[in-house]
């Protein structure tokens, strides 16, 4: 048994070690519940939109649900501009979402618990709403380092300080994310060691706070989803909109 | 006629969410998310900085020095993240 509450993040390989090059990309428990979780998102909206019936069976409430819920936070915070990008972002949100659901099962492990994943999805997002922001202003994108209304002397100033501020989004999203997982889970496994080594005489106490624990660290794990997604619609709009 | 009074409702039914919709959007988020928020913005602007200072320091040798100026941008950097960030949430 485990008492280490570091354990449950340890990445392990799992079937035979393949290499490209250097890199090792063998197949570990990370891949394998990224894996299961896009296998779930598929399954569940491939069901859900076979059959488009008037009183929607369960899985078709679901994906609707989840559809409407999607589109309107892209069309409140982002606007009509952001409709193109519907697909990215609701892949986006489902995803995190997934992982972080399929870590609340217990021996499950929680990818978006490890900062390399959450900052190669931060990232793609970054480099993407660049992108997008540079073919829809061309040049003049580069405007959004240049806040108007300053004076000519502090201008270098300026403009280092809002290439860092930009610079940092990827990493405050991610860190977020990455954060607010393995804190919930580390605090979890702790105080399930509490009930194991206080027994059955102590053991109710951090038992109660446990289930508590648990019902918090589903909410978190919906609410970090649905920020990384709004964050992301936040700075797609910054790139389609571009004002200061 | 029954076409323009079913309009109207309609009308009347669609700004009625309209006016919801504004209701719901200016409910605070938990503020725990919000503190959250805010530090990590803090936070990460800084180690931002104090990396690009350390990769500049590297390539041109200037050992102490890039990486100091750039630790207190990035500090500065990420009170100003701070502050659109907490006036972007009174919006």
């Amino acid at each position: 048994m485990a008492t280490n509450p570091m354990n449950q993040f340890e990445v392990y390989r799992i079937g035979p070690e393949i290499k490209l090059g250097a890199i090792d990309i063998s197949f570990t428990n990370a891949s394998l519940f990224m894996v299961i979780s896009s296998l779930a998102i598929l399954l569940i909206f491939n069901l859900g939109s076979k059959k488009n019936s008037l009183l929607p069976s369960k899985m078709q409430l679901l994906s609707e649900l989840s559809y409407t819920f999607v589109s309107k936070m892209i069309s409140d915070t982002a606007g009509s501009k952001a409709k193109p990008y519907f697909a990215f972002i609701f892949s986006i949100f489902m995803f995190v979402l997934f992982c972080n659901m399929f870590g609340m099962i217990p021996y499950a492990f929680t990818v978006t618990s490890h900062i390399i994943v959450t900052f190669i999805l931060a990232s793609f997002i970054f480099v993407g709403v660049t992108i997008i922001g540079f073919m829809k202003h061309g040049l003049g994108y580069l405007k959004l380092f240049v806040p108007s209304g300053v004076p000519a002397v502090l201008l270098p100033l300026i403009v280092v300080i809002e290439i860092i501020s930009y610079l940092s989004r990827p990493v405050s999203l991610s860190v977020r994310l990455f954060a607010n997982m393995m804190a919930g889970h580390t605090m979890m496994k702790v105080f399930g060691g509490f009930v194991i080594s206080l027994g059955i005489v102590g053991g109710w106490l951090p038992l109660s706070f446990s289930v508590a624990l648990t019902g918090l660290e589903i909410l978190v794990a919906f609410l970090q989803a649905y920020v990384f997604a709004i964050l992301t619609c936040i700075y797609l709009n910054d790139a389609l909109n571009l004002h200061h | 006629m029954p076409k323009d009074s079913l309009k109207t409702r309609l009308e009347i039914a669609k700004n009625k969410l309209s006016k919801k919709n504004l209701y719901k959007n200016e409910e605070a988020p938990s503020s725990i998310g919000t503190a959250f928020k805010l530090s990590t913005e803090l936070v990460s602007a800084v180690a931002v900085g104090t990396i690009i200072g350390f990769i500049l320091d590297k390539t041109f040798g200037t050992k102490p020095w890039l990486i100091l100026i750039f630790f207190f941008v990035g500090v500065v950097a990420g009170i100003i993240n701070v502050f659109r960030s907490a006036k972007n949430m009174q919006k």
